[in-house]
């Protein structure tokens, strides 16, 4: 009977929660898109880019972005970090909207996944334009909202599978290699080993000889790469690195080795990486422009915001995107040592063109 | 005794049963040390890689960092404190080398000054732990926390968003470099650990270190001052990490706010493996090296014989938990106050 | 044991001097007068007992002597001299040391390293340790209290009485530091020795009067007089006199002590009264053997108070605990009340009405910072909770129902435990036992130990009451007459083996001699 009794409660618990969220669902989508059409005078709207850490040079560089894009429509970006601490950025966010938000527009970077929803709350709440990018609940949908614009992220699997393409081809299409996962249980770490497992499946000669995490950290990476290189030797001719630091740790171990031959490739483009692959001891890494993505976020509010652009006209497909990257190797490095945007990346009827497609 | 009759013979016999008075290692003190050569034993069976002398090589060398700081924190827990500064402590000396010797950042090239630079760097971070502790009657546990945030905050401010890289020849040697098969950063945590040994058993420091934890009111009644010896501990632990700090940044080549991450906790760990006990008064360096071999035996052995990177953190966690378990088998009896 | 004389310097100061004189001492703390202006003579090579009941000021007036304590009013004269002493260290460098009561060695160092401890002189040199000297210098401290322990042996390895030993020639240390023959303080040595390390200890005192004073506490007033040799008495913060050891009876000190006459012999309660026709014994252990004893047989009936005594080392602690199933045993069947009680583990024994007064009250007894509530009800819980939920209601009405028929002194029930003295602490211990009013055999390891004569009392006359009552109880006492005053039978256990089983009806005593013969 117990049993029985406790079924049924959680039963009622379900329906419960049910009725309850397609409640707000439909009481959201009944407001109408109308709501989110701008009319504001240019010189009133208010660009705001918000990232964690400005010691951060990716950061950086995307709040450097942001400045570049207020500068072309001729107002200037506030800059907002918040150090990784998700309850500042709530605070920050939250005396954001309190203020005047009428013409607001704010591109931010959530801190973690379950950091986006309130943001999204208190922007739709406020009426504020709101473009989000890399972390946001897989059930959360922007089409569910008026003035949460836009959703960008990048494609972890084709960044996997790109860099695990070029390892490929640097050590000519065949030989062995070793991966260096990021934190196991991370969609990124997962995402860009399932691409590298793809790339695998492409090149048959190519063969994973070990597999180990390294978390994402520099120390961890030098650690374990002496460790697999103790046990496979001479058979490792490169190396896989779910993102930069790990492959500089990489590198390190191979240094310290004294192993000159071994192909290393990373992800996120950080500058001690560009400078590596300058020299060429590192053989590629992939970049997701991170000035680009400070003005586009901007650029999407601000055509909305003056009306050059209905926020009812973004496709469903451009609302949450996979943005394009770039895989950099010792040709084209030169281009991203210190990347620039151009006003046409920008424009209003430019705006998704990095688009590769929406998130699935 | 001055009276010998019937009864004081009977009181020979009664205490000739009982345990002989303990002079220096002892059965009880076995346990971390067999587990070690148990572990160490099973991974050479399994793996033919494990049991090559690059190998060993190779987890000696992997050893140096964790023993350096654990030879810091090992006084620290012999006190019955704790210390949680070593990832700050850490992070502010590995920027504060990187920016001293020369580097990509600015022209300074102050070589081995450098490095004792951060080392002080280090000691007086650890100093201001203990001065907390003693003069604000803070717990350590706080204290210490509290260090370690200032220290990566000092980083963060010396970091300034561009990364320093290290070209200094001499500090990226030590990490390259070998002398009889081992890094010279090995041979600096073997220092470390002879001069943290010799320190616990030779000077009035490691002895009232040792008596704190084990009853800090009697050296009160005996007319010892504490407070000082307390400091004069945190200190030297500081010293350890910023040395520990520096072989990070020799060893990356670079000096990263992040240089200490996760150190204290294995650190720790290591220590209470080896039989250095969060209760203070209990182990010592020679217990926390064996601990960190351990720990970092076991680390290479599952790589070596081919654990799934999934399986790793769960196994290694067994692993260490049986460990100590064995460890304390011999002493279980004596939880049970008898008299 | 000459040579220790001869080498001492003679003193500068005019022989009369005392050793050490305290004039009109007075310290108050917040709402108690502790000392109300004490004085008091140590004389050169003389054993001074102290005696006093708890509150007396005994322990603040020792505190003072060797600066622990800042006194409000008063003057302490050494050898003729007015100091003051503000620390432990003032007091040392004057000649006066003290043994405490709590033992105070640090367990984990060495005996040597205790010895010399704060005082390591030549052993350390800039901050290093020389262990041969060091070595030397304990074996020197050793060898003048003619004591046989290896100076390197770790301290908590030692036996109590060998700690003991270590603490004397920790405190000889002083010598070190003055020309003078130093003035020696022990508080309470005897309250955990058996008797034979006791007689070994006043072996040690008798040789320490040879060329020091000594101060010498304790509660048991016989020893007082056997060892010293006057005795000075204080009551209520004041020295109320002093009498020649030789000179005086128990009694006498007794009455000194509590301001009255009072009565002295608070074992010998009317115990026959409570007689009736033989039952079946209510506990019954056959043949049970453990690390430390062999086929011990024992019979209790309801009602009872069987003492078992023995000297350090015969196993009848372990035997305690065994029957609380807190110490492991290999062979032997114990029934209480026709049922087999299961020996694996304490929850067994307390669920079958086993209660346990543990030796170490501080440590094993009670949880010291917890309320006196908390505490009684800490073993039953449902004494105070329904389900998991505790109910402060049904809890505090039963707690102050014992405190009352206790008489426990507390302010309240939600007192901490340690704020109580000694006597009260051992009645909130034991009445845990008697919340749930289920206990039918309860083993009472030294349950007066360190307890001053009042406090001692009151807790006999609970014992009787709880035998009246019908519980069962098995005594191990803190001394032979404690023993033979309390029990109505007593075993003698010697090498781990109950030996010899004596009769100790009321009016049919056996002498402690009779004891003894058997117990060695």
């Amino acid at each position: 009977m117990k049993f029985t009794s406790r079924h049924t409660a959680a039963a009622i618990g379900v329906t419960l929660a049910a009725a309850t969220l397609t409640g707000c669902t439909e009481e959201v989508g009944g407001g109408g898109p109308a709501a989110a059409a701008g009319a504001c005078d240019p010189a009133d709207v208010t660009l705001v880019g918000q990232v964690r850490n400005e010691s951060n040079p990716y950061e950086a560089a995307w709040l450097d972005g942001g400045d570049t894009f207020a500068e072309q429509v001729g107002l200037t970006q506030q800059r907002l970090t918040y150090d990784g601490d998700s309850t500042r950025q709530q605070e920050q966010i939250s005396q954001l909207l309190a203020g005047d938000t009428e013409c607001l527009v704010m591109n931010v970077l959530p801190n973690g996944d379950s950091d986006t929803p309130p943001i999204v709350e208190g922007a739709e709440e406020a009426g504020a334009y709101l473009v989000t990018q890399w972390n946001k609940p897989a059930d959360l949908n922007v089409t569910d909202y008026d003035y949460w614009l836009s959703h960008i992220t990048y494609d972890g699997v084709e960044s996997g599978r790109q860099i695990g393409d070029a390892l490929a081809e640097a050590i000519g299409g065949s030989g062995g290699v070793i991966a260096l996962q990021g934190v196991l249980d991370t969609g990124a770490a997962k995402d860009r080993f399932a691409g590298f497992e793809e790339s695998l499946a492409a090149n048959p000669d190519v063969e994973l000889l070990d597999d180990q995490t390294a978390n994402f950290s520099r120390a961890e990476a030098l650690e374990v790469t002496k460790t697999l290189l103790t046990k496979h030797g001479e058979d490792i001719e490169g190396i896989w690195a779910a993102n930069d630091d790990m492959a500089l740790g990489a590198l390190e171990a191979l240094q310290q080795a004294g192993r000159t031959d071994v192909a290393v490739v990373g992800i996120d483009a950080v500058p001690d990486a560009l400078t590596a692959i300058e020299e060429g001891s590192m053989t590629a890494t992939v970049s997701s422009d991170g000035p680009w993505q400070g003005g586009i976020g901007l650029a999407i509010g601000y055509c909305v915001a003056t009306g050059e652009l209905a926020a009812g006209d973004i496709a469903d497909e451009d609302r949450a995107w996979f943005a394009e990257q770039f895989l950099i190797d010792q040709d084209n490095v030169a281009d991203f040592v210190s990347p620039e945007t151009t006003e046409s990346d920008f424009a209003c009827d430019n705006l998704f063109s990095r688009s590769q497609g929406a998130m699935s | 005794m001055t009276v010998t009759s019937p009864a004081d013979a009977d009181l020979e016999v009664v205490h000739a049963r009982r345990p002989r008075p303990r002079r220096g290692v002892s059965l009880r003190d076995a346990g971390p040390p067999v587990a070690l050569v148990v572990v160490f034993g099973v991974f050479a069976a399994l793996s033919p890689g494990f049991r090559t002398l690059s190998n060993v090589q190779n987890v000696l060398d992997a050893a140096a960092v964790l023993t350096v700081v654990t030879c810091g924190i090992t006084f620290v827990l012999m006190m019955g404190s704790i210390d949680l500064s070593a990832p700050g402590i850490m992070g502010a000396s590995a920027i504060a080398v990187a920016l001293l010797v020369a580097n990509n950042r600015n022209d300074n090239d102050f070589g081995l000054l450098g490095v004792v630079v951060a080392v002080l760097l280090g000691a007086g971070l650890g100093c201001l732990s203990g001065l907390a502790l003693v003069t604000l009657k803070v717990p350590s546990f706080m204290t210490t926390l509290g260090i370690s945030a200032v220290g990566l905050g000092v980083a963060t401010l010396m970091f300034a968003g561009v990364q320093p890289n290290v070209s200094d020849r001499m500090l990226e040697g030590l990490a390259v470099e070998r002398f009889l098969g081992l890094a010279h950063l090995t041979w600096i945590a073997f220092a470390c650990v002879l001069v943290g040994w010799l320190v616990q058993r030779y000077s009035r420091l490691g002895r009232y270190a040792f008596a704190i934890g084990g009853a800090e009111e009697v050296l009160a009644l005996s007319g010892v001052r504490v407070a000082p010896y307390k400091v004069a501990v945190f200190t030297m632990a500081g010293a350890f990490y910023g040395l520990a700090g520096v072989m990070v940044t020799s060893q990356l080549g670079a000096g990263l706010v992040q240089a200490g991450k996760g150190y204290d906790f294995s650190a720790i760990a290591a220590a209470v493996v080896g039989g250095t006990l969060l209760i203070g008064g209990r182990g010592g360096i020679l217990h926390s090296a064996v601990g960190v071999l351990l720990v970092t035996v076991l680390t290479n052995g599952l790589v070596q014989i081919g654990v799934s990177p999934y399986w790793q953190g769960g196994v290694q966690g067994l692993i260490v938990v049986a460990a100590v378990a064995a460890a304390v088998i011999p002493q279980r009896r004596r939880n049970q106050v008898t008299k | 044991m000459t040579t220790n004389l001869s080498r001492r310097p003679e003193p500068r100061v005019p022989a009369s001097a005392p050793a050490l004189e305290v004039r009109g001492l007075v310290k108050h703390y917040p709402g108690v007068k502790a000392l109300d202006g004490v004085d008091l003579v140590v004389r050169r090579n003389e054993v001074l007992g102290l005696a006093g009941e708890n509150g007396a000021g005994k322990s603040t007036l020792l505190k003072a002597l060797v600066g622990l304590v800042r006194p409000d009013a008063g003057e302490i004269w050494v050898r003729g001299e007015k100091v003051r002493l503000g620390s432990i260290t003032d007091a040392a460098n004057h000649g006066i040391g003290m043994v405490f009561q709590e033992q105070s060695l640090v367990p984990n160092l060495t005996a040597a390293e205790n010895i010399v401890l704060g005082s390591e002189g030549p052993g350390v040199r800039h901050g290093i340790y020389r262990w041969n000297t060091l070595r030397r210098l304990a074996q020197e401290q050793l060898d003048k209290i003619g004591s046989h322990i290896d100076p390197l042996a770790r301290t908590d390895s030692l036996t109590f009485a060998d700690r003991q030993m270590v603490e004397i020639a920790k405190v000889l240390r002083i010598e070190e530091r003055t020309s003078h023959p130093p003035v020696i303080i022990l508080d309470e040595p005897t309250s955990v020795l058996e008797s034979k390390e006791i007689e070994t200890l006043f072996t040690q005192v008798r040789r320490l009067r040879e060329f020091a004073s000594v101060v010498f506490v304790s509660h048991r007033l016989d020893e007082v007089l056997d060892v010293c040799d006057r005795v000075a008495v204080l009551r209520g913060g004041r020295s109320v006199g002093e009498v020649p050891a030789a000179e005086a009876a128990p009694a006498e000190l007794h009455r000194m002590m509590i301001g009255s006459t009072g009565s002295d012999d608070h074992y010998h309660g009317a115990a026959a009264e409570r007689r009736d026709e033989p039952r079946r014994p209510r506990l019954v252990v056959r043949g049970l053997s453990g690390r430390s004893f062999r086929d011990v047989d024992l019979d209790v009936h309801a009602g009872e108070i069987v003492g078992i005594v023995g000297v350090h080392g015969s196993g009848r602690e372990d035997v305690c605990r065994a029957l609380f199933g807190a110490e492991p045993t290999t062979a032997g069947d114990v029934v209480l009340d026709g049922e087999k009680l299961d020996l694996s583990g304490t929850r067994a024994a307390c669920a079958a009405g086993v209660g346990y007064v543990p030796a170490e009250r501080k440590t094993e007894g009670m949880v010291g910072p917890m309320s006196v509530a908390d505490n009684m009800t800490l073993t039953k819980q449902k004494s105070r909770c329904t389900g998991p939920v505790v109910r402060p209601g049904k809890q505090a009405k039963l707690v102050d129902g014992w405190i009352e028929r206790l008489s426990i002194r507390t302010p309240d029930r939600g007192t901490a435990i340690q704020r109580l003295s000694g006597g009260n602490q051992q009645k909130v211990v034991l009445a845990r036992w008697l919340v749930a009013g289920d206990v039918r055999l309860l083993l009472l390891d030294h349950p007066t130990r360190g307890l001053d004569v009042g406090a001692r009392s009151e807790v006999y006359r609970l014992l009787r009451e709880l035998a009246n009552q019908g519980v069962a109880m098995v005594l191990l006492a803190d001394s032979l007459e404690e023993a033979i005053g309390m029990s109505d039978r007593i075993v003698v256990m010697s090498d781990g083996r109950a030996t010899t089983e004596v009769a100790a009806p009321t009016g049919d005593k056996p002498t402690p001699l009779d004891l003894v013969k058997e117990m060695v």
